[in-house]
């Protein structure tokens, strides 16, 4: 029964079945953190780019920038791995599950991402910028000396919790076949039929990693604060 | 112009089985996750440490993981404990979504109750309500202004995420739709990039007014 799970004993055959499974397992979860780490890397540039782009309103990309936004946010992201998978054939395009897997979660994030980015360049007082401009700074470098920093640190822990997100949905791989973490426990329930302790273990192995983050958020918040007046 | 062929049963089937498990289970999944949302995440300002803890270890989990992998937990780890924890596919994916979504709403039902006044549970004190009568008549009905823009962002949340139910084949709009494709590719005929093209815009179209309504209501409500 479920108190069972209260065992102290139950730990020690997650344990074992991690031990039992070590390669599998180390593997998959390499391949879960190489394709977040793509995707995390993707996203943040695309979303500085089209976050200034949108907050500073240039015509044409600052348009294209928020129906990509919108049409990512306002779809579910099943759907879009579905199409870049199992649709896009039929028109010839025939990409590897490795690449549709970092492919789709940057697209998604990079959406995200480029409404943290707005909303923080947004954030940045007009006077600051003011500032900037009686400095002599022209349009660029007040953009990479005033907007980014102070709108960057704005922007950060809203883009953490975008990257928690885009690790998460790494698990929808699954779909394809992609070998990361949750297809791999699968797979080895599949073969063993251990499964409360696989189960228990895939679900160890998420919670690290986003508790990690989380924490990672907290520390950030509190070492890159901005003076209560910059707010 | 005349319409081909093939879309008249995959419109047929994609809607009226679909369309309307996605709604269900939607509508299942918000009013579950608010009522066990608000219930918890106003105990959850009770100063009462063993509570506060569990709640708060209830929130960390179910947001912390995927949600398919809350999924998959109540779909094949549930039975393995108990055969009396045995669902179907649109169960399974509606409790692991309200899990899922109560926690969502538990946490910011905290931020929401948090933020109306001393003074209000004073005076409702005052009044000779007791604990449970001064929440639910006088700080909720002031929390829910708060707390409204995010369950309508939760909503769209929702409905997005009971595509992922497709994955234990749950018939929702993806799984429809996913029948369909390969009925007709077994027949010989290629359209997948229209029919799930055509969940996008299903999808678009019920998330897009939605979203706009959460905004709007952030605004008018703030």
């Amino acid at each position: 029964m479920i108190l069972g799970l209260l065992d102290p004993s139950f730990l020690g055959d997650v344990w074992s079945f991690a031990r039992d499974n070590r390669d599998e397992l180390v593997d998959a979860l390499r391949r879960t953190l190489t394709v977040s780490a793509i995707a995390i890397a993707g996203a943040s540039i695309i979303g500085l780019t089209l976050g200034a782009a949108r907050a500073h309103r240039i015509p044409v990309v600052s348009q294209l920038a928020a129906v990509y936004v919108e049409v990512i946010r306002n779809t579910p992201i099943l759907v879009q791995i579905f199409m870049l998978y199992f649709a896009l054939p039929q028109i010839g395009i025939r990409l590897e599950a490795f690449t549709v897997a970092w492919l789709a979660v940057m697209i998604w994030g990079g959406a995200f991402n480029t409404e943290n980015f707005r909303a923080g360049f947004e954030a940045v007082p007009t006077r600051y910028r003011e500032a900037g401009a009686a400095l002599g700074f022209k349009g660029i470098a007040t953009f990479t000396n005033i907007t980014l920093p102070i709108g960057g640190r704005i922007a950060l822990p809203s883009s953490i919790n975008t990257y928690i997100s885009i690790v998460k949905n790494t698990s929808l791989m699954y779909v394809i076949s992609y070998p990361e973490i949750t297809t791999v426990v699968l797979q080895i329930n599949a073969l063993t039929l251990q499964t409360v302790e696989a189960f228990s273990t895939l679900a160890i192995s998420y919670l690290v990693i986003v508790w990690s983050m989380s924490a990672l958020i907290r520390i950030l918040e509190r070492h890159l604060a901005l003076p209560e007046e910059a707010r | 112009m005349s319409t081909p062929d093939w879309i008249g049963p995959v419109a047929r089937y994609v809607l009226e089985v679909g369309l309307r498990n996605t709604l269900k289970l939607s509508a299942i999944a918000l009013v579950g996750s608010t009522l066990i949302g608000v219930t918890l995440g106003t105990l959850l300002t009770i100063r009462f440490l063993p509570t506060r803890a569990l709640i708060r270890l209830y929130i960390e989990i179910w947001r912390g993981l995927p949600i398919l992998v809350t999924i998959f937990i109540v779909y094949f780890a549930l039975p393995a404990v108990s055969s009396a924890l045995r669902f179907d596919a649109i169960t399974a994916g509606a409790i692991a979504l309200i899990l899922w979504g109560s926690a969502q709403v538990a946490e910011t039902t905290r931020g929401a109750v948090q933020s109306i006044p001393r003074e209000q549970h004073e005076a409702a004190s005052a009044l000779g309500f007791g604990w449970v009568g001064r929440h639910a008549f006088v700080i909720m009905p002031q929390a829910l202004r708060r707390l409204l823009p995010p369950l309508v962002g939760l909503l769209v949340n929702i409905i997005q995420n009971t595509t992922i139910v497709q994955i234990i084949g749950a018939p929702e709009l993806l799984e429809s739709a996913e029948r369909q494709v390969e009925r007709l590719t077994f027949e010989g005929e290629q359209h997948a990039i229209e029919i799930y093209g055509a969940i996008m815009v299903i999808f678009f179209c019920i998330s897009f007014p939605l979203t706009r309504l959460s905004a709007y209501l952030e605004r008018r409500l703030a």
